[in-house]
């Protein structure tokens, strides 16, 4: 069934509009959400969890529609792991988790058998006993993506959950809800465009409360077919011409030469080849040149 | 409940209550036995209400309000009373050890001695116990439930700190006389049978009932 968000607007006192009509479906598996800072991801995540009523639209989970009455139900069957959550520093890992285990609910032998499982399947097992100041933020971030898991979520949301780790630990992370979205849903939220390029096939792409694409990543990355392009050039005059007039998605100096990787509409005005899209350029093409 | 006592009772918290308490029965002097109460219960109010800010705040700091969210209001509010009797437990039991830290410290006279003196003073320290125990009650409660409206924890401090400074005056005891939150502090010594004193902590009582219902309304449209 999944998550159905039809004409969602969410538009706060101060008239300013985080999420304006968006509609998006959510199907099971891990589904990306990738949009700048302030595209209102968030916002969006913040209204999927309950914690934000909408301003407009309907939002249904597993067809129960998203209102007052209906929010307890909701949030039984979702977990959360907001962005850079600071869980218990003075408490152990197997404290912190078995006190959110008793205040979503569930039974202490079962939370104890959950908690077990989770750690292993975590690799966290041997730090149970260490208190959570202690720990590397990986790791914190992982005892956050148990205790998001400890009430068998149907759907699961993970905010920026890679944001200032190392990439051993973005990895494992990433791998991690992978694993997870085998039996649910799991929205991942990021702006960091490679983490949804190593876990998902379906995403959507949000700018300014808007979604700007949803699909599967292999249609996305066709749009920007073709309007991809490299040029070298040796010439500073040159180099400063073409980012005026493209946008420019990576440039570095290759020998004495400038490499510049373009996206343009049309080929530019410059000796260039046109090269595959990655998905970080079919990203900057979409928040860049479609309207 | 052992997770609450460790969230709720860090060393930090417990080493100022202590330095307040010691420091308190150090400086403030006192003569007589019966202005002991008179010495510690004002002080304990700033100490509870400054205690108790944070016993949800903390959540909203860690940023774990949003997945509290998503508890059951009931264990949501079973959590923070404990956490808020956890804390008053430990300020009560300060308290305690600070009526005694006055006899330590400063050996103040009890002028009864000899005519059942010693029943007399374990009856006015139960007396004062009683009426601090409400006093910590009642500014732990507010402070929190102020917290909990203004999800900021220094309003709870700033607006306990106004109705402290309003009540424990010469024009609160003026204007509430006996009704005052601290007509305990502001009773008459010298009329030793005279227990109207009472009215007062039964406003708090009542202040205190009326702030343990609204919390969780508070928390449902506040987060």
């Amino acid at each position: 069934m999944g998550m159905k968000i039809e004409d969602l607007t969410v538009t706060f006192k101060n008239k300013v509009t985080a999420v304006d009509y968006a509609s998006l479906e959510i199907p099971k598996g891990i589904f990306g959400l990738l949009g700048e800072n302030g595209a209102g991801k968030t916002t969006l995540m913040r209204v999927l969890t309950t914690v934000l009523p909408p301003t407009g639209g309907t939002v249904t989970l597993d067809g129960i529609l998203y209102n007052k009455g209906n929010y307890e139900k909701i949030q039984r069957k979702i977990g959360y792991l907001p962005q850079e959550v600071d869980l218990y520093p003075n408490l152990t890992v197997q404290e912190c988790l078995e006190y959110m285990g008793d205040l979503s609910g569930i039974s202490r032998q079962v939370c104890k058998e959950r908690i077990r499982y989770f750690l292993e399947k975590t690799s966290l097992s041997e730090h149970r006993k260490k208190k959570m100041k202690q720990l590397s933020g990986g790791m914190k971030r992982r005892v956050g993506l148990v205790q998001a898991l400890l009430n068998e979520p149907e759907f699961l949301i993970v905010d920026e959950p890679t944001t200032g780790l190392d990439p051993e630990e973005r990895i494992r992370i990433r791998n991690l809800l992978v694993d997870f979205s085998e039996e649910r849903t799991v929205l991942f939220s990021t702006h960091v465009v490679e983490d949804l390029a190593a876990t998902c096939n379906r995403l959507a792409v949000m700018k300014k409360g808007k979604f700007l694409y949803s699909g599967n990543m292999k249609d996305l990355l066709e749009q920007a077919e073709g309007r991809v392009w490299i040029c070298k050039t040796a010439e500073e005059t040159m180099a400063r011409k073409l980012e005026k007039n493209y946008i420019v998605s990576s440039k570095q100096y290759v020998g004495n030469e400038l490499q510049m990787k373009l996206i343009s509409e049309t080929q530019p005005e410059t000796e260039c080849r046109s090269c595959e899209a990655t998905l970080e350029d079919a990203y900057i093409y979409m928040t860049h040149m479609v309207q | 409940m052992k997770q609450e006592i460790k969230i709720s009772l860090p060393f930090y918290k417990q080493a100022y209550a202590v330095f307040f308490i010691v420091i308190l029965s150090l400086v403030r002097g006192v003569t007589y036995s019966d202005e002991i109460g008179i010495a510690l219960e004002a002080p304990m109010a700033v100490l509870a209400f400054t205690f108790c800010a944070d016993t949800y705040t903390q959540e909203i700091v860690g940023r774990r309000s949003e997945i509290w969210r998503l508890y059951p209001m009931k264990k949501r509010i079973r959590s923070v009373n404990r956490r808020i009797v956890i804390q008053e437990i430990f300020l009560l039991s300060a308290a305690g050890v600070g009526y005694g830290l006055f006899f330590l410290f400063q050996n103040p006279g009890t002028a009864d001695i000899g005519q059942n003196g010693l029943e007399k003073e374990i009856c006015r320290f139960f007396v004062y116990f009683a009426a601090v125990a409400v006093t910590i009650g009642f500014w732990g409660l507010l402070s929190n439930v102020l917290s909990c409206l203004f999800r900021n924890m220094w309003v709870g401090i700033g607006g306990c700190l106004f109705v402290w400074l309003t009540t424990n005056s010469s024009i609160g005891d003026r204007y509430f006389g006996a009704w005052n939150l601290f007509s305990y502090t502001f009773r008459k010594l010298e009329n030793g049978g005279d227990f109207s004193w009472l009215c007062g902590k039964m406003v708090c009582i009542c202040i205190g009932i009326m702030t343990v219902a609204a919390l969780p309304e508070i928390m449902e449209k506040r987060g």
